[in-house]
């Protein structure tokens, strides 16, 4: 074949590009829900329980109904036949409890919607909703995990005493054999508390009924439209194709917009019945109470290990905080923990035991990492508490057991088959990036002056990519449209949510590069059901790892038929495609892809067997995850005095495969990285003893903010995948994941002279100050 | 996060103000602290008075040996001001701890004294600096000592109808030396505990020592104990041990009445020293 | 969250006793309280209002005495209001100090609803604040 004659076009892909939705959400032009106005619009306020658990004995509306501007109240005996929300978690004996969209005769927990109120304006909404009166009888109620498997514990839901949902066990290997075998084993209680996921924008959403086409609109702020779209249909009993969901700008979701909730279908009720377009928007309050929480697990872990400190075995017992009810995923995250139970390490057996725990709380659910960083954290507490009892390097103690790289694909003892990795490489890069050597001299040089110095590390492994169908409740697939408009201006249709994660500018380089067309020409759509093909949507680092390839098999299709028009065009059977333009390897001629679109569309004249038009739809399935690693190390001090911890350095190296825009993969990193020292070292939700939310707004809850955070040099080393055709693996929860393992790493270092081993999270200043006290005067003060 | 109905004025002048407070009004200053707990319907005030507007109550003035700062003077301002910064150099780097940035911005000197929340750090310098409060209400004005001011948790000496017009504070001897130090609620910012120290030095030793405290308990208080071990020679850190003596402490979620006694003692000596090293 | 503590009154013992008993005496001593209604043996209805910075608010609900040694007893006080809801519950004992009365008490507050959530870290300094000016007015 000939070379096109033109000069190839520069790539988009790997350049730090900056994101084309920025200029709209830093000047405050973007829109999202609340941003809507309808005509005739109303507005709904839900009644919440401030009850942990209790009966509820009656409700009066009367006075809310009757005030002025009211336009509807309904309690729990008006949705009594409105089917449940759904829970897309199927495990073997899964206790599901019927999760009614407001509580019947019982409520389990604060915020529990009790009745919802709707008013021409959000104020006298406000108003009627405190109107209405409901006579409560206060039950016990149970808010920690462990004490609600006590015997003799108050029982969440009536009909199931013991507070058990589920239970789930799963082997790989020989366990037995390599606890006998072992040398050594350690044992370790690790928690991974409650977390609030706190994104900017709170939940939100508009439900607009069109009485004369049985069609629903709504506006909702979700990860999923479509998985909104089907479950809602079902729910209301709607035809799917008359349901509409359209997620407009989306204030950050970290997996707690991956549902559907109560207050989704209550709006489109009430709007259904009302005839009137009706909003709710969840107050910041209602957030921490009523959104999906993250994390919740009390961990027992026990590694066995040869004196030479090969890893032979993990057995870990997880108890899963699932709270009052299950939303759409939640009893399946602690299996995703299982899954990741052996990290990056060679171990030949695990066995894990899960057991799902009701108690009086909101429910847990997907939250950025959704059970690997739960496992990544034990892990990598276990494989620092084993260096710790072998007296060997922790660095040293990693690399000695991390999968080789010749062993790839390497089946794993809990099933996965792990792509593709250089595990040793981020973590001797970041070793360099510090220069371990000489830090650890300076450590003992520290410590010799009483100061308490740490390194701390985490080398994590990820399962990302979500995922193959069979392995996903919803299809694992991801589709993508390319139309390319007569005027030759190109039309990207994803089917994932973009919301935060800049798909925008990083499918506009990929199609640009793929396509050959100028960035600026390429327009990424999302979000909208009526526009857009079914699609899954985003969460688990799926977008540009699953989207990604099926933009991409889009495009090659687009090509195909491309190069038939331009074939057509220039009268040749020989010709090529590159940057743009169809070229004859004969002549050297070459027609634009403009003058193509051009000619799709008038469709004067059109290539055998090929219809008029410039448009490709592909679905994509994979057909594995991807496994993404890397590692993290953190440098930090703590004052003796206070407790308080200064982290002195962070280095995050991750290896997410090509990168396709280094400038949003450091964002994400960066972000990442903020929640997992958020988990490390403040963020704690808080019930207390009557399961009332303590932790309940910002002044108590510490969200991390940008002058909390450590400067993060953050690196890469480039493993492509051989799952997809970009290469490229899924960053978005990353640096979660690898953060909080190493930033306790890094304390408990720093302590370790004392015989620290471990520290559960959040690591607060009080909690350090005793561990100190206890450890130097034996008192435990 | 909707508040309930409320009337709202925004006088001109201070004569104005007062008369809708006499009448039952609410001041609102900065609305750091009564603006949420409106939006939370934890405050419901039928009729809210702005303070903000009223041109006589914004000033930071040098006179007599003393400073006055308007009751809406923002934190920024306080941080910021060349002559406090010069002069009194222990309140601008205590309005320097406050919050954030956004806090500081809209966050004023009257609001603070007057929400008289325990973990606010003015009222620590404020007692340090043996500051006083103006008062005035439609038909009185008095001028009462910090300490006299803070009264208890969210408390205050302030009678109905009345609010704070101005702060005055010391124009601080070339001599002394002082500093502010805290352990903040990384959440909201708020002092777990914070110390103000102000150290005089005379020929070698201690002629005058101000400590201080917030955080630590129901109200900022001086800690006399410290103050005359100081003054009396004793070591610092032996000094600041005894700050929290007979102190019924506080605690919450973030630190026990145990953990805020040992930091009080931590801060003290901390801020003690750094007051001393900045002496001469 | 637990509460405990002593206060001294300048009353005899039996006297202290007595008052903190009497309806009319915890009607005019508990700060906020507007009424104080009998409704049953040892059972009393509440109002109060509560008014603190500025947050204020209207409670509802019940006092009632418990547990009645020669010793002392168990006061309960729980109200409603939209603010949340709060439940204190002490056990007081009384014995001599000197002239006067130590009173002892130890027990447990509990608070929901909007205050509970936001308002953890003023919790314990606003018990302890209203439980000294109970004693105040009682001794005044
Ligand atoms: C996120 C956040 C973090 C914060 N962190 C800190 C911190 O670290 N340290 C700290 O000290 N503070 C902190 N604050 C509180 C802040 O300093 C407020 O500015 C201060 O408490 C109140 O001042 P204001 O001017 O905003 O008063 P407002 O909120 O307007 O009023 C507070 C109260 O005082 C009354 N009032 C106002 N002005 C007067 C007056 N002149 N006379 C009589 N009554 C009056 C009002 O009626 C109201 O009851 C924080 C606040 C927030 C929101």
């Amino acid at each position: 074949m000939a070379t096109p004659s033109i000069t190839k076009l520069e790539p988009f892909i790997g350049k730090r590009i900056r994101r084309k939705e920025d200029p709209r959400l830093i000047t405050g032009t973007a829109t999202y829900v609340d941003d809507l106005q309808l005509p005739g619009m109303h507005f709904a306020v839900v009644v919440r329980s401030p009850h942990g658990a209790a009966r509820i004995k009656s409700v009066d509306i009367a006075a809310a109904a009757a005030m002025k501007g009211v336009a509807m109240v309904l309690t729990g005996r008006d949705v009594a036949d409105l089917a449940c929300v759904p829970c897309g978690a199927s495990l073997p004996g899964l206790r599901v409890p019927e999760h009614r969209l407001l509580a019947q005769d019982r409520v389990y927990y604060v915020g529990h919607p009790v009745a919802v109120v709707v008013a021409t304006d959000r104020y006298i909404a406000k108003d009627a909703a405190e109107a209405v009166e409901v006579d409560y009888e206060v039950l016990q109620a149970v808010a920690d995990p462990e004490k609600a498997l006590a015997p003799g514990a108050p029982a969440v839901h009536p009909q199931w005493p013991d507070n058990t949902a589920f239970t789930f066990h799963q082997e790989g290997g020989d366990i037995e054999k390599a606890f006998a075998e072992a040398d050594v084993v350690v044992k370790q209680r690790i928690t991974s508390q409650r977390l609030i996921p706190s994104p900017l924008e709170t939940r939100g959403c508009v439900a607009q009924w069109h009485a004369a086409e049985k069609s629903l609109t709504l506006h909702t702020s979700t990860q999923v439209p479509h998985l909104v779209r089907s479950l809602l249909a079902q729910m209301l009993g709607l035809d799917e194709n008359r349901v509409r969901v359209v997620a407009p700008e989306v204030g950050g979701g970290f997996g707690c917009k991956l549902n559907l909730y109560a207050e989704e279908a209550l709006t489109s009720h009430v709007a259904m019945k009302l005839g009137k377009p009706i909003k709710w928007i969840e107050s910041r309050r209602e957030n921490f109470l009523t959104t999906i929480h993250g994390r919740g697990h009390v961990d027992y872990y026990e590694v066995a290990a040869k004196k030479d400190g090969t890893i032979l075995g993990i057995k870990v017992k997880i108890i899963q905080d699932l709270g009052s009810y299950h939303q759409l995923l939640g009893p399946a995250i602690p299996t995703l923990s299982v899954l990741m139970i052996p990290g990056l390490y060679r171990a030949k057996s695990m066995c894990a035991d899960v057991v799902g725990v009701f108690t009086n709380c909101v429910p847990t659910d997907a939250y950025r990492g959704a059970g690997r960083p739960e496992a990544t954290h034990g892990i990598e507490r276990m494989v620092d508490i084993l260096a710790a009892e072998l007296k060997m390097d922790p660095a040293e103690l990693r690399l000695k057991n991390f999968v080789r790289n010749e062993e790839f694909p390497f089946p794993t003892a809990t099933g996965l088959i792990y792509d593709t990795g250089d595990y040793a490489a981020p973590l001797r890069k970041a070793m360099e990036t510090v220069n371990y050597t000489e830090l650890r001299k300076q450590q003992a040089d520290a410590r010799k002056h009483g100061k308490l110095m740490g390194i701390g590390m985490s080398t994590y492994g990820e399962i990302c990519a979500f995922g193959p169908s069979p392995a996903t409740p919803a299809g694992g697939w991801e589709s993508a449209t390319v139309k390319i408009e007569p005027s030759g201006k190109v039309t990207v249709m994803t089917g994932v949510s973009p919301h935060g994660q800049g798909e925008e500018t990083t499918f506009s380089q990929i199609t640009a590069d793929h396509l050959g067309v100028p960035f600026e020409d390429v327009l990424v759509q999302h979000g909208d059901t009526a526009i857009v093909q079914y699609g899954i949507g985003t969460f688990g680092s799926r977008a540009t790892a699953v989207g990604g390839p099926a933009l991409y098999y889009a495009i090659q299709e687009l090509i195909i038929k491309i190069k038939k028009f331009g074939a057509m065009l220039l009268e040749s059977d020989d010709v090529s495609y590159a940057n743009g333009q169809c070229t004859c390897a004969k002549t050297g001629k070459s027609v634009s892809i403009k003058e193509i679109a051009g000619a799709a569309y008038r469709a004067m004249k059109l290539p055998a067997n090929t219809e008029p038009g410039l448009v490709a739809t592909y679905f994509w399935e994979p057909t594995n995850f991807t496994f993404p690693f890397g590692a993290h190390i953190m440098v930090a001090e703590v004052d003796p005095g206070t407790g308080a911890i200064d982290i002195k350095r962070y280095v995050a190296i991750d290896d997410c495969g090509n990168l396709i825009n280094p400038l949003v993969v450091d964002g994400q990193v960066h972000g990442g990285v903020a929640q997992g020292l958020g988990q490390a070292l403040w963020e704690q939700a808080v019930y207390d003893d009557n399961a009332q939310l303590v932790s309940g707004e910002f002044m108590d809850y510490t969200m991390p903010r940008a002058h909390m955070m450590p400067w993060i040099e953050s690196g890469h080393t480039i493993t492509p995948t051989p799952v997809n055709p970009l290469g490229v693996k899924g960053v978005g929860e990353a640096g979660t994941i690898g953060a909080s393992p190493a930033a306790v790493s890094a304390v408990v270092d720093a302590l370790s002279p004392l015989g620290v081993r471990h520290i559960d999270m959040p690591m607060t200043p009080e909690k350090i100050w005793r561990l100190i006290l206890s450890k130097t005067t034996g008192s435990n003060a | 996060m909707i508040p309930q109905q409320f009337e709202y004025s925004a006088p001109k002048s201070l004569a104005e103000a007062l008369a809708l407070i006499a009448d039952g009004g609410k001041p609102l200053s900065g609305g750091m602290s009564l603006i949420p707990m409106m939006k939370l319907r934890l405050a419901a005030p039928d009729r809210v008075v702005d303070l903000a507007r009223i041109a006589e109550l914004s000033y930071i003035r040098e006179q007599a040996g003393s400073i006055h700062i308007g009751a809406t003077t923002t934190h920024h301002e306080v941080e910021s001001s060349a002559v406090i910064r010069a002069k009194c150099p222990l309140l601008a780097e205590t309005a320097s701890f406050i919050g954030d940035v956004q806090v500081r911005n809209l966050g004023t000197i009257g609001g603070s004294v007057a929400h008289a929340d325990p973990s606010a750090d003015y009222p620590a310098a404020l007692q340090a600096l043996e500051a006083k409060i103006v008062i005035k209400g439609a038909a009185s004005e008095r001028t009462v000592s910090a300490d006299d001011f803070f009264v208890d948790t969210f408390t205050t000496a302030l009678e109905p109808g009345e609010i704070v017009t101005e702060v005055i504070v010391p124009v601080e001897a070339a001599s002394t030396g002082t500093s502010y130090q805290k352990l903040l609620q990384p959440a909201s910012g708020f002092a777990i505990v914070g110390v103000a120290a102000r150290i005089q030095k005379s020929g070698g030793k201690i002629t005058l020592a101000r400590v201080g405290v917030t955080g630590l308990s129901n109200r900022a208080f001086r800690a006399a104990a410290t103050e005359q071990a100081l003054t009396s020679g004793t070591a610092v850190q032996a000094a600041a041990d005894v700050v929290a003596q007979a102190i019924d402490a506080n605690s919450d979620l973030y630190a026990s009445a145990e953990f805020r006694a040992h930091l009080a003692a931590v801060y003290a000596a901390r801020a003690i020293d750094a007051a001393i090293r900045r002496t001469s | 969250m637990k509460i405990s503590g002593t206060n001294t009154l300048a009353l005899a013992p039996e006297e202290a006793y007595r008052r903190m008993q009497d309806p009319v005496v915890l009607a005019a001593c508990m700060p906020g309280c507007e009424s104080l209604e009998t409704i049953g043996e040892d059972e009393y209805r509440m109002k109060m209002k509560l008014a603190m910075a500025s947050l204020s608010g209207a409670f509802e609900g019940k006092v009632r005495i418990t547990d009645r040694t020669p010793a002392g007893f168990r006061l309960i006080v729980e109200g409603t209001g939209k603010l949340g809801f709060m439940k204190g519950e002490g056990l007081l004992t009384f014995s001599q100090s000197g002239d006067g009365t130590e009173v002892a008490y130890e027990g447990d507050v509990q608070v929901g609803g909007t205050i509970a959530a936001v308002g953890q870290r003023l919790i314990d300094a606003t018990a302890k604040m209203m439980i000294k000016r109970f004693f105040e007015k009682l001794a005044a």
